[in-house]
């Protein structure tokens, strides 16, 4: 089966051969926006959808299950690995799957979150940003509700009904452990368009994706009537809007 | 599996410990296991395979236990809320004292028989032992630290480099090795040897008071809830007791379900008579209290318990006298040996 599909692969390839056994990274590249302006920490002011200035002083996310998905439907699949987006941490925002065999991929899709498998294991297999551990004050896991903090998105504005004026939206929420709770964990699926990531044995791509925090407060969440959200089950419509945050914005396929 | 054979684990694990102590250390070897399963009780719920206990292990997880470097300011450890004369509750307090003498918002639970429970807290809301600790460490209430912040204090004690080698083979200190630490004393605090356990063992006689109350705590219902050797079946249930001074509705806080408020975890009962005052909010001073709510002060909660609702009336009907024998039987579940085993005790 291998043999047959390398054969298809070769046989398509105008430009180049590819080896069944050429692997190489594929580079995500998350970079934050809102509407149209570049995410800048704690000085830039915004508005939302019902028109509520806000400034963002942190924003964090979870993906993980990343999923590669050529044209032929074939898929190449990235279990166990599980990266921490944070705006804060400029090299968290590139995300590096390593030993992508040679093909031309037209689709992603990964998990917004920790998945439930992961969110209930044993603690040795919490490790690097899964360490509950790891990131001090701004740490993405709930000790009084065991879970992990799948989206965090924290600023200030002048509608905050909170004394220091600041909003908190943290979202968790696998689905429960001894008893079914609010499930959070969305999967993103976008497409590369028109370009397809052509990973080569000298090809690296990089696929540039660009995403809308407004997008977060676009199925009717306002700071002014609700500035925490630390709760799952009333986190659903904060969910519902960053899961269509996120969009291909071009791809890289340059060689090395 | 058997019985037999989880004592005999423990007890294999104990050799493997009693050897290692001796060959390094050139100690005395301890004449108990470290932990074992007491005749009578299920197959523990916390997986022994992963954290296997050994006695550096216990020991570290004992020092951190007693150590404040676990909270924010050095002033608050473990033992400073878990006494082990009030079966590792907060001596008379309905809610703890934490960090700058601040309160918590709920009554302290005993840490006992820990192994067997698959949640942990009055609303369930950790369901792994090894979980567990964070909570109160980082709860800015009790501990006020930052798990990240431990470790580094650790790692930078003049100690626990060492205690970690030992227990672990080296010196290096993760959230995995300091959090299984704790679990690991935290399993050992075991209590089965009550007056109770000795009656059933045909080793004590009980009183005809005592004897009348266990009767009347099956025939009354208290045993389905407060079932098995555990004295709990681990559920959440409404009691009926309506929030009074705290806005607190259990586990509904963390399963967002409605039908859950003003459930709480039903606690165990070994070692009640000690760990005073009662329920998640500490409203009852004594025993007395507590009889007396449930024969005459259950309320409708919207989700009060289908066994305190039966035949048209709330609660269970009880005299003062049957009270009373419930009473005399609960404090035959007092564990002496437990509350005063060396081995648990403060350094």
């Amino acid at each position: 089966m291998a043999l047959a599909v390398s054969v298809v692969l070769v046989s398509c390839s105008k430009d180049e051969e590819i080896s069944p056994n050429d692997k190489n990274a594929v580079i995500l590249e998350f970079d934050n926006y809102v509407g149209n302006e570049k995410l800048v920490l704690d000085t830039k002011t915004y508005k939302n959808a019902a028109n509520e200035d806000f400034t963002v002083t942190t924003l964090n996310y979870f993906v993980s299950n990343i999923v590669l998905k050529k044209a032929d439907g074939t898929e190449v699949k990235f279990p166990n690995q599980y990266f921490l987006v944070r705006q804060a941490d400029t090299k968290s925002l590139n995300v590096t799957l390593k030993d992508v065999p040679a093909g031309d991929y037209t689709s992603l899709s990964y998990v917004i979150g920790v998945d439930s498998l992961k969110s209930t294991s044993d603690v040795s297999q919490r490790t690097g940003v899964l360490d509950p551990a790891s990131y001090g004050t701004d740490n993405m896991y709930w000790s009084w509700n065991s879970g992990y903090i799948f989206f965090k998105l924290e600023g200030n504005s002048s509608v905050a009904t909170t004394p220091t004026k600041k909003f908190q939206f943290h979202v968790g929420g696998f689905g429960g452990m001894n008893s079914a709770t609010a499930n959070n964990l969305r999967t993103v699926t976008v497409s590369f368009g028109t370009t397809s990531a052509q990973v080569r044995k000298d090809v690296a791509p990089t696929v540039h994706l660009i995403t809308d925090v407004l997008q977060t407060f676009s199925q009717g969440v306002s700071i002014a009537k609700t500035s925490v959200v630390m709760n799952p089950a009333a986190s659903k419509p904060i969910v519902d809007g960053y899961t269509k945050m996120f969009k291909v914005d071009h791809i890289h396929n340059d060689k090395m | 599996m058997n019985n037999s054979r989880w004592r005999l684990v423990a007890v294999s694990l104990s050799f493997i410990g009693w050897l290692a102590s001796c060959s390094i250390l050139g100690g005395e070897a301890s004449p108990e296991p470290l932990f074992s399963v007491p005749q009578g009780f299920p197959e523990p719920t916390y997986d022994l395979s992963k954290n296997p206990l050994t006695n550096d292990g216990v020991a570290l997880g004992k020092k951190l236990f007693y150590d404040g470097i676990l909270s924010r300011d050095g002033s608050i450890s473990c033992g400073e809320c878990h006494n082990q004369s009030h079966a590792f509750t907060h001596h008379g307090h309905g809610f703890s004292h934490g960090i700058d003498d601040q309160e918590g918002t709920r009554n302290a639970q005993p840490l006992v028989n820990l192994a067997w429970q698959d949640s942990f807290f009055w609303d369930g809301g950790v369901f792994d032992l090894d979980l567990f600790s964070i909570a109160p460490i980082e709860n800015p209430l009790e501990m006020d630290e930052k798990i990240g912040n431990v470790l580094q204090k650790l790692r930078t004690h003049k100690d626990y480099p060492r205690l970690f080698k030992k227990a672990y083979g080296t010196e290096e200190i993760t959230t995995e090795r300091f959090l299984k630490a704790l679990s690991q004393f935290l399993v050992t605090l075991v209590s089965a040897n009550a007056k109770y356990d000795q009656y059933l063992a045909g080793k004590a006689q009980l009183t005809a008071d005592e004897t009348a109350g266990l009767q009347l705590f099956k025939d009354k219902g208290c045993a389905s809830c407060h079932s098995g050797v555990l004295f709990t079946d681990h559920s959440f249930r409404s009691n009926g007791l309506l929030p009074e001074y705290t806005d607190d509705l259990g586990r509904y806080r963390i399963t967002e379900n409605p039908q859950d408020k003003n459930k709480f975890k039903v606690p165990t009962l070994r070692n009640i008579e000690v760990t005073y005052p009662y329920m998640h909010d500490g409203r009852f001073l004594n025993l007395e209290g507590v009889l007396e709510h449930y024969a005459g002060g259950v309320k409708e909660t919207g989700n009060l318990d289908p066994l305190l609702k039966q035949n048209g009336r709330f609660g269970i009907a009880m005299t003062k006298e049957e009270q009373q024998k419930i009473i005399a039987f609960l404090k035959t579940l007092t564990d002496q040996e437990f509350l005063t085993n060396p081995r648990f005790a403060a350094p």
